[in-house]
């Protein structure tokens, strides 16, 4: 029935893999085929076990990780036997990984050009100069603009988007058969994910590899995965075309994530009444911020960055505003001079018609209570030797009116509020998954009863349907204790169902300001609009289906 | 918190081993009259040099001790130094560290500076200029070593302190009210302390070996007053002609002593940790 050519490139059978006695199987019975010149999908959750379905694969499981069954073919033969000198032939040759963070997968002291050289020096003879002169081309390959510059680069020289680019670049050097894209894109902004994606895709295309896509978005799925595996604990629930899957999953727990991927924001219910409480709060608004500036020193010169350049909004009571932008527009550093971490270099702050842009810290401390902030990265911004009670009461002692009993309680209280069990009460940061980590931090932030809330990257990193929880869980707190907040993102669609207005940052500048669904209707900057059609929308596009088409054709011919 | 030690200590022989080591110490120090006949300090010139025998368990060194009574007593003196000294330089040197490492201006630097003259200067001239002044006495020793060990201990904790003050859980606690005094003391030592937990174990360890120097160049404790050091380059005149017991034996308390120190170091740093305590 399957033509000869569609033989397997890699085999994996009823793979299982544990740590250790007794505890539980990280992966249990996994199996899956994966064929030339195909893009394979693998979709779940944090702790499906998809990255560890990776590393099994190149058998580079973490300490004390081993596969207890199953087995690996790589055209047809076992790799499980080999020994470790084979299996590092095997690792970059045939099968290449490439990793999040890709800037902690670079080694910091040697410039990208001397990294990729070593590669290639690694798999293939060749002089140093050649080598140097092969990774400037790969580069070039890679689209880095002014790759003869960039090859001398430090890694921390480098975007995150940019050293991405550098480890696909590596990866590709020894025209691998299998690329295994393991979260490759988390954290980039959407409109880098989209170029990286795309040049990894294509790049995989002109060499025929096989690639297996590790990812929790399902836009990323449907735009360039010809299959697709849904894997939730350590198991595949369904696998198969990623057309048939869109039309309808037959699995129960794949129709979930589907839903809550496709949930779309509705906009925000009530804006006739909503218009009428942004008159009130334009007339006196909580917050106030005018001709803001902030400027950073470059090393060794007298320039200076413009991170805040000429910022003004305003937030009235109850109303939520969504600072949007690409990493480096400035808007982070827009929520750190509101909650006085910065000191800024210009213009003025008023809070509830108290001017704070001075203020001396004696003074302001108290404002805290109602002035609070939530943090990018929640595993950081976690003091990792508390436990989660400690955590959640330390901004309970701006509150004099509370005992130790009270604060018991209402760490209790809030425990419920983010929907967390008390019995994490006890556990520490590094025990907890991103998504509990990122809401004691929103328990931090309003365990005070703040009026006003700034949420930095409430939802990035995080999996579709905790992302889907954590807006709710802002949304209803809102509704229930009134408050405002400044939404800082750089996922534009995100903010839809949230913000009243939004204000679109670039250079750190304000670019565009306005009623959010104004905005969302008619954007009119391009800059808007690119942030607008950045995200992947879940559906199949037009060369994906003709590719499904052809490939169909190709099989019952 | 028992629970975790038990379990702890099931999959790290290693700190059990430095437990039954400090055990001995701590025996040798509480009952070192019952364990020996001998006097430490009585010279015997019939018995000198005499090889480890049923009488003389260690044998006898130069003058005629005994030298297991004087390893067994030595335990008191050598542990009192260094324990002393290590505690004094701890006590001080962390906090100053911390200040240091948080407030950052003309005061931290001058301290820096005065730390830098500290360990720059000789140690054996800081010592005997030391005890010239103040006396030979034991105390004086452990206040050499204590202001030779304070810079090391303020160093690494400063530097911690820098790193971690950049943290984004304190710019997090500044957020939620933290005074400076509890961003100082509540958040950022207790994640700075790791490395001057294991800095205890090795000055501890340096601490037996200087004591050692300052004895051998007059500046420390005299004969006889039995302490490992003395007892180690006393006997080194003989070692050349096979006399080799009488630093050996000394020799191998300073190794017990050294590394029951280095594993209960480990063990510390390991249960001081919340994200390592429970790993194997």
């Amino acid at each position: 029935m399957r033509a000869p050519n569609a033989a397997p490139l890699l085999a994996v059978d009823n793979l299982s893999v544990d740590f250790g006695e007794g505890s539980p199987k990280a992966l249990s019975g996994v199996s899956f085929e994966l064929r030339r010149d195909e893009v394979l999908g693998i979709v779940g959750e944090t702790g499906a076990g998809k990255s560890v379905l990776a590393r099994s694969l190149l058998d580079l499981l973490p300490e004390g990780g081993r596969i207890v069954e199953g087995d690996i073919r790589l055209d047809g033969a076992s790799v499980l036997g080999l020994s470790e000198t084979e299996q590092g032939k095997l690792r970059g040759a045939r099968i290449a990984l490439i990793g999040t963070n890709a800037k902690a997968l670079l080694d910091p002291v040697a410039t990208v050009g001397a990294q990729i050289a070593r590669v290639l020096r690694a798999h293939r003879a060749c002089g140093r100069r050649e080598a140097w002169a092969a990774a400037v081309d790969l580069l070039a390959q890679v689209g880095i603009v002014n790759p003869e510059r960039r090859a001398k680069a430090y890694p921390h020289e480098l975007s995150g988007g940019m050293a991405q680019r550098v480890v696909i670049a590596m990866a590709m050097v020894a025209n691998p058969d299998i690329v295994l894209a393991d979260d490759a894109t988390l954290g980039l902004d959407a409109t880098i994910q989209v170029q990286v994606l795309d040049l990894l895709v294509k790049r995989c295309r002109e060499l025929g590899a096989g690639v297996v896509l590790i990812t929790h978005d399902l836009g990323i799925i449907a735009h360039y995965c010809d299959r697709v595996a849904i894997m939730k604990g350590g198991r595949i629930f369904e696998l198969g075309e990623v057309g048939r899957f869109l039309e309808g999953p037959r699995d129960d727990y794949s129709r979930t994530l589907l839903d809550a991927a496709r949930v779309r924001p509705t906009p925000m219910a009530g804006q006739g009444e909503g218009g009428g409480v942004t008159d009130e709060a334009h007339a006196k608004p909580l917050l106030d911020v005018r001709r803001l500036e902030k400027f950073f020193p470059i090393a060794g010169s007298t320039e200076v960055v413009r991170a805040i350049d000429d910022v003004s909004f305003s937030v009235g009571r109850g109303e939520t505003l969504a600072l949007v932008g690409e990493s480096g527009s400035g808007k982070t550093t827009v929520g750190q001079c509101l909650v006085r971490l910065l000191e800024c270099d210009g213009g003025g702050i008023t809070f509830d018609g108290v001017d704070i842009t001075d203020m001396p810290a004696k003074e302001f401390r108290p404002l805290r209570r109602r002035l609070q902030m939530v943090f990018q990265e929640p595993y950081v911004a976690l003091n990792p030797r508390w436990p989660v009670r400690a955590l959640i009461a330390e901004p309970l002692r701006l509150d004099p009116g509370l005992d130790a009993k009270g604060r018991e309680h209402r760490v209790r209280q809030l425990l419920d509020l983010v929907h967390l069990p008390l019995s994490l009460a006890e556990a520490y940061p590094h025990e907890l998954t991103a998504g509990e980590q990122k809401r004691i931090g929103i328990a931090r932030a309003l365990a005070t009863g703040p009026d006003f809330v700034v949420f930095d990257e409430p939802t990035t990193a995080l999996d579709i349907r905790v992302r889907a929880q954590i807006i709710d869980l802002v949304r209803d707190l809102q509704a229930e204790i009134g408050m405002s907040a400044l939404f800082i993102t750089h996922d534009l669609n995100s903010v839809r169902s949230l913000a009243h207005n939004v204000a679109v940052m670039r250079h750190g500048k304000i670019v565009e300001y306005g009623e959010t669904e104004a905005i969302f209707a008619h954007p009119t900057q391009d800059y808007t609009r690119m942030l607008l059609s950045a995200e992947l929308p879940i559906e199949q596009g037009l060369l994906q289906r003709d590719r499904a088409e052809a490939r169909r054709l190709a099989g019952t011919a | 918190m028992r629970a975790t030690f038990t379990r702890y200590l099931s999959r790290h022989p290693g700190a059990v081993i430095g437990l039954v080591l400090l055990g001995l110490q701590v025996i040798a120090i509480l009952f070192a009259p019952w364990l020996t006949s001998y006097s430490p300090v009585e010279a015997d010139p019939l018995a000198s040099l005499e090889p480890p025998s049923l009488a003389h368990w260690f044998g006898t060194d130069v003058s005629g001790m005994d030298i297991y009574a004087r390893v067994i007593y030595a335990t008191r003196i050598n542990l009192l130094i260094s324990l002393t000294a290590v505690a004094v330089a701890f006590v001080i040197g962390v906090p100053v560290g911390l200040l240091i490492g948080f407030y950052r201006g003309g005061l931290s630097s001058l301290v820096m500076r005065v730390f830098d003259f500290i360990q720059s200067f000789p140690i054996f001239v800081l010592g005997m200029a030391l005890v010239s002044v103040m006396g030979q006495e034991i105390w004086n020793v452990s206040i050499v070593l204590a202001v030779l060990f304070i810079p090391m201990f303020a160093r690494v904790i400063r530097a911690e302190v820098l790193s971690l003050r950049e943290r984004p859980f304190v710019a997090a606690a500044r957020c939620s009210g933290a005074t400076d005094f509890s961003i100082m003391f509540r958040h950022i030592l207790p994640n700075a302390l790791t490395p001057a937990i294991v800095q205890i174990s090795i000055s501890v360890g340096l601490a037996i070996l200087l004591t050692a120097g300052l004895s051998f160049v007059g500046a420390g404790v005299r004969m006889p007053t039995p302490e490992w050091g003395l007892m180690v380059s006393s006997g080194a005149q003989q070692m050349i002609l096979g006399v080799w017991w009488v630093s050996l034996f000394p020799g191998l308390a300073i190794v017990i002593a050294v590394l029951s120190f280095a594993l209960i170091g480990d063990m510390a740093k390991d249960l001081s940790d919340p994200t390592t305590r429970d790993r194997r």
